[in-house]
């Protein structure tokens, strides 16, 4: 931060970050009229009877219920289980894109933002067309005589995944191509120059400078996977039951609306827990990253 | 003279034209169905009224009327509701008792009447099948649907206990008449779920929507599904190479009630009175193939021959079906559910 000498200057630096903050009000607003406000209703609502007596209740009996936890690892499951699969396609797309020609990269990325235009029902209703037992991919498997029998694709974990993985990975890549863009194209020179091989810039030059566009892309396909609702619930065929399709249910077929409050803070924590996670995670390689340059 | 004949002139065009027509909302699940009801149903019976009569539609009616009335906000004055959802409702005290002095509390036998919410039409939970994969040699009860050896093939059930349990004792050996008393034991309704945790392995979809179903059977996707009638008979009738039987079918009803402190409550109960007459309900099987809880409904040929057959409560097909107790879902719901869940979950 710099110290102006002059208190005239310091004043008006002052009003002029008064005025500025004064500027977020509107959106502060709204952030608590549409976000703060139905949460500490959810939050009052879960310590209600149905009866509207307050209660610990609803807490014991969502918390005891083997139901709750085998949907919180199901949800744990897909959003790890996205998370890694974006990482693993999306950060080599990512390279190519930043490292292509601007022709080149501006018309991958047309395909890359395609299916982000596109309806998250329509995309997952198309899947079902590719993947479900009659379908494109299952024809073209048998009929070419790769399987025998059509491959179980969709109505499971895989469909589900596949649904995800489709639907975060241009959200996830978007971040972690701004990064590699931003890197500054002399230190590959450079590092190519001292001889090292290609895998060796990329693991010791491209990827430790992309670590933060990587992070803020894996928390954002945490924050978007951990609430999925749609695409567990189409091909999923009711046997993925994240909490999401657990708060439904408890909704739509106890209308417990106590129950599904308590399902609906645990999924807050569980973001929460994973925030600070990550926090602590970049942190922790802030550190490692200074510690290295010092030795 | 000319006095008498202007204010009488201006008298009949008042009443034909009322200021103020009265105005009544009514929530429906939508869709085909919903159209069904609108086509049918309450526009005649609105016409014949002269009321204004406006539509909501809600693919989850029991949430939908427990928001509105806990909520204090109510807008709709007659909802759409499976029977066991609208015991549900009574129990939970969200809807307004039925004016038996306004509706016949004598057309609908005295098994389906309800205080709460007016039954008008009846559908099956029915086996339905591809006749591709089995042609002319189909499962013919729910003990053969169980049997995987002689009836190899994908099944899809719905995820959800209401009706599975009770065809799941039926194919156990149960009879139609001691499915409810026997679910009422501890052990019965263990006995349900273990039946269902049996054909679990062969379940490849679990589906959620009436919909979903016919989708499932018109792709391919599974061989013997069971869903409504009324969807099984849609896919048939489009062509799709599907069957289905009543034997051995839970058969449902749906209900018309009105909501705690529904703010054209008189006007409410007179519309379902007029939009449940027998010529109503039997034109109502024009458009879906459910059928008329009302008896009187299937006299006087309202309903023709040939459809009668696709009926659930057509008086050919009654006999080896079970008809679904709300109030044992009222009282059992949530337990038989949370033991499905569970079920679900190994």
């Amino acid at each position: 931060m710099t110290v102006l000498a002059d208190p005239a200057l310091a004043a008006d630096a002052r009003r002029e970050r008064r005025f500025f903050l004064s500027l977020s009000l509107p959106a502060l607003f709204i952030v608590g009229l549409a976000a703060i406000l139905p949460i500490l209703w959810i939050i009052r609502q879960s310590f209600l009877t149905t009866g509207g007596e307050y209660t610990v209740g609803n807490y014991e009996k969502v918390l005891s219920s083997g139901l709750t936890w085998s949907a919180l690892v199901t949800t744990v499951e897909l959003s790890f289980g996205t998370l890694a699969f974006c990482i693993l396609l999306g950060t080599p797309l990512a390279l190519a894109l930043a490292s292509a020609r601007p022709r080149v990269a501006n018309l991958l990325m047309a395909f890359v933002m395609l299916p982000l235009w596109t309806s998250i029902l329509v995309r997952t209703y198309g899947w079902l067309v590719l993947l479900r037992r009659e379908g494109l991919i299952n024809a073209a498997l048998t009929g070419s005589g790769l399987t025998a029998e059509p491959l179980p694709l969709v109505y499971n974990f895989t469909g589900t995944l596949i649904g995800m993985v489709h639907y975060m990975l241009p959200l996830f890549l978007l971040p972690v191509y701004a990064a590699m863009r931003d890197i500054d194209a002399n230190l590959v020179r450079a590092s190519a120059s001292m001889g090292a091989t290609l895998g060796q810039t990329i693991r010791t030059v491209i990827l430790p400078l992309s670590t933060g566009g990587i992070f803020s892309g894996s928390l954002i396909v945490f924050i978007y996977t951990i609430g999925f609702f749609i695409t567990p619930a189409v091909l999923g065929g009711g046997k993925v039951n994240p909490l999401s399709i657990r708060i439904e249910r408890t909704l739509s077929t106890f209308q417990d609306w106590g129950s599904a409050s308590v399902l609906g803070i645990l999924l807050l924590v569980l973001m929460a827990l994973i925030g600070v996670m990550f926090l602590a995670a970049r942190r922790l390689m802030a550190r490692n990253k200074f510690g290295t340059a010092h030795a | 003279m000319s006095w008498l004949r202007i204010s009488l002139t201006a008298f009949a065009i008042s009443a034909a034209l009322p200021v103020h027509a009265q105005t009544v909302t009514i929530t429906t699940a939508g869709g085909d169905y919903g159209n069904a009801i609108k086509e049918a149903m309450w526009g005649p019976a609105a016409k014949e009224l002269g009321y204004d009569v406006r539509e909501e539609t809600q693919s989850d009616g029991l949430a939908a009327l427990k928001m509105q009335v806990t909520a204090g906000a109510v807008t709709t004055d007659i909802i759409h509701l499976g029977s066991p959802e609208g015991a549900q409702a009574a129990a939970q005290s969200l809807l307004e008792p039925l004016d038996y002095k306004i509706i016949d509390p004598n057309s609908v036998p005295a098994g389906a009447k309800s205080d709460y919410c007016y039954p008008f039409d009846s559908y099956g939970t029915v086996m339905s099948w591809s006749t591709k994969t089995y042609g002319q040699n189909p499962p013919k009860t729910w003990a053969e649907f169980w049997d995987v050896a002689k009836f190899p093939g994908r099944r899809a059930l719905r995820a959800n206990a209401q009706d599975l349990i009770e065809i799941a004792l039926l194919s156990d050996g149960v009879a139609p008449a001691d499915v409810y008393p026997t679910l009422s034991t501890p052990e019965g309704l263990t006995r349900a779920i273990k039946r269902l945790e049996a054909i679990k392995p062969n379940v490849s979809v679990w589906w959620t929507s009436g919909a979903q179903s016919a989708q499932l059977l018109k792709d391919g996707e599974a061989d013997l599904v069971v869903t409504w009638n009324g969807r099984a008979q849609t896919v048939k009738a489009d062509g799709g190479t599907v069957d289905y039987t009543f034997k051995g079918s839970v058969i449902g009803t749906d209900c018309l009630a009105v909501p705690k402190g529904a703010p054209n409550k008189e006007a409410a109960m007179k519309l379902i009175a007029a939009m449940t007459q027998p010529a109503r309900v039997a034109k109502l099987t024009d458009f879906i193939a459910y059928g008329p809880v009302n008896p009187a409904g299937y006299e006087g040929g309202l309903i023709p021959e040939d459809r009668l057959k696709t009926l659930a409560t057509a008086p050919e097909n009654a006999g080896t079906s079970v008809f679904s107790n709300a109030d044992w879902w009222v009282k059992n719901g949530e337990a038989a559910q949370k033991a499905f869940d569970e079920m679900m979950n190994r």
